[in-house]
């Protein structure tokens, strides 16, 4: 690799920040609109291992963090680096109140079912989802039990509290 | 064997039979599960105690739940309790299954597991040591014994609430009940 993977990405894309974190790990924050392009540029740098999609629910900036965190099996990013060493992590921040975002199955299709996972706990709905369908719960939640204004201790009163136990007085 | 016994056997010799032979399910429900096979093996070797494994619930007479229980544990946790045959002994394992545990105010875990099925021992403790089983085995001994593990006729004469508690936390159920529900038009399961 001729330029370090910071410079390199700084120089293709607009409004993105990258942070380095010791000699391993980068943090990668990009607006919406380019994310998927940042993946599918980062999955030809030789990054070809989504290990995980995650999101963070920023409630006091009213937004949801959908984090994406990128090895490398295949091939070494990096000259002297050990395969596998590296990790990216690439962030991007969706508006809490019109939870919408691409999917990105298209770059890496094993990202299929996190996304069902954070649609179901998150409610945040992936445009153009192969298969957007429930795979965890059991239970209709009103709020998405994920979510910080989703109040367990209130709904474990509602719903588990309230079934009674079993004694010899309702025979 | 232990001679003092010996009036026992005579006098109820199933009892005895069914006090000494515990067959245990082997059911995974939660992190306890990781205690089991020292337990079942030759660490511990929980035969001395007459506890032994088996595959199916319809072989099994005691039920161990091993750790917290989420509302889709509970209804395979229902639908194998249903499947032993009586006598049947339950023993809840670790903190979780008796209050929820750590998971007390979490949206998705059962808290009482009590109000779904009998339960005739708890084990406290989070993990509970291999050795705190034995004393729970041995426990439950003397409550066979004195006829105070009678979870199962507890199950059979509430059923109706106890049904009633299961379709609160699961929705609509499923399976047949297992006894006839007076007023209720549902015929039992024989099968």
């Amino acid at each position: 690799m001729d330029k370090p993977l910071k410079q390199e990405l700084e120089s293709i894309f607009k409004d993105i920040q990258v942070t380095e974190h010791g000699h391993a790990r980068l943090t990668i924050v990009a607006g919406p609109p380019q994310v998927l392009t940042v993946l599918g540029f980062l999955k030809d740098k030789g990054f070809d291992h989504l290990a995980l999609l995650s999101a963070v629910d920023r409630i006091e900036n009213q937004e949801f963090e959908l984090v994406y965190v990128l090895t490398s099996y295949l091939q070494d990013p990096r000259a002297g680096a050990v395969k596998g060493e590296m990790v990216l992590i690439v962030k991007t921040a969706i508006p809490r109140d019109n939870p919408l975002f691409n999917t990105a199955t298209g770059v890496f299709p094993n990202v299929e079912p996190y996304e069902r996972e954070i649609h179901e706990l998150f409610g945040i709905h992936f445009e153009n989802h192969p298969r957007l369908t429930p795979l965890f719960l059991e239970r209709e939640y009103s709020i998405p039990p994920f979510r910080k204004d989703f109040d367990t201790r209130r709904y474990v009163e509602d719903v588990f509290d309230a079934i009674p136990f079993v004694g010899d007085e309702d025979q | 064997m232990d001679r003092n016994q010996l009036a026992k056997w005579f006098r109820q010799p199933s009892k005895m039979a069914n006090k000494y032979s515990l067959h245990a399910i082997y059911f995974c429900t939660g992190c306890g599960i990781i205690e089991i096979p020292p337990v079942i093996t030759a660490r511990w070797d929980a035969e001395r105690f007459g506890v032994i494994p088996v595959a199916t619930p319809r072989q099994a007479n005691l039920f161990l739940i091993t750790g917290y229980v989420s509302v889709k544990t509970l209804k395979a946790i229902v639908r194998t309790y249903e499947q032993m045959y009586e006598p049947k002994y339950t023993v809840g394992f670790g903190s979780c299954p008796v209050n929820g545990g750590m998971y007390w105010d979490s949206y998705h875990t059962i808290k009482h597991l009590d109000k779904y099925i009998p339960i005739d021992g708890w084990i406290a403790g989070c993990m509970p040591r291999p050795e705190a089983i034995f004393i729970a085995v041995t426990h439950l001994w003397t409550l066979i014994d004195k006829g105070m593990a009678n979870g199962y006729e507890k199950y059979r004469k509430h059923y109706r609430s106890y049904r009633r508690n299961q379709e609160m936390a699961l929705g609509k159920l499923d399976w047949p009940p297992l006894y006839q529900i007076a007023g209720s038009s549902q015929e039992p399961d024989h099968g």
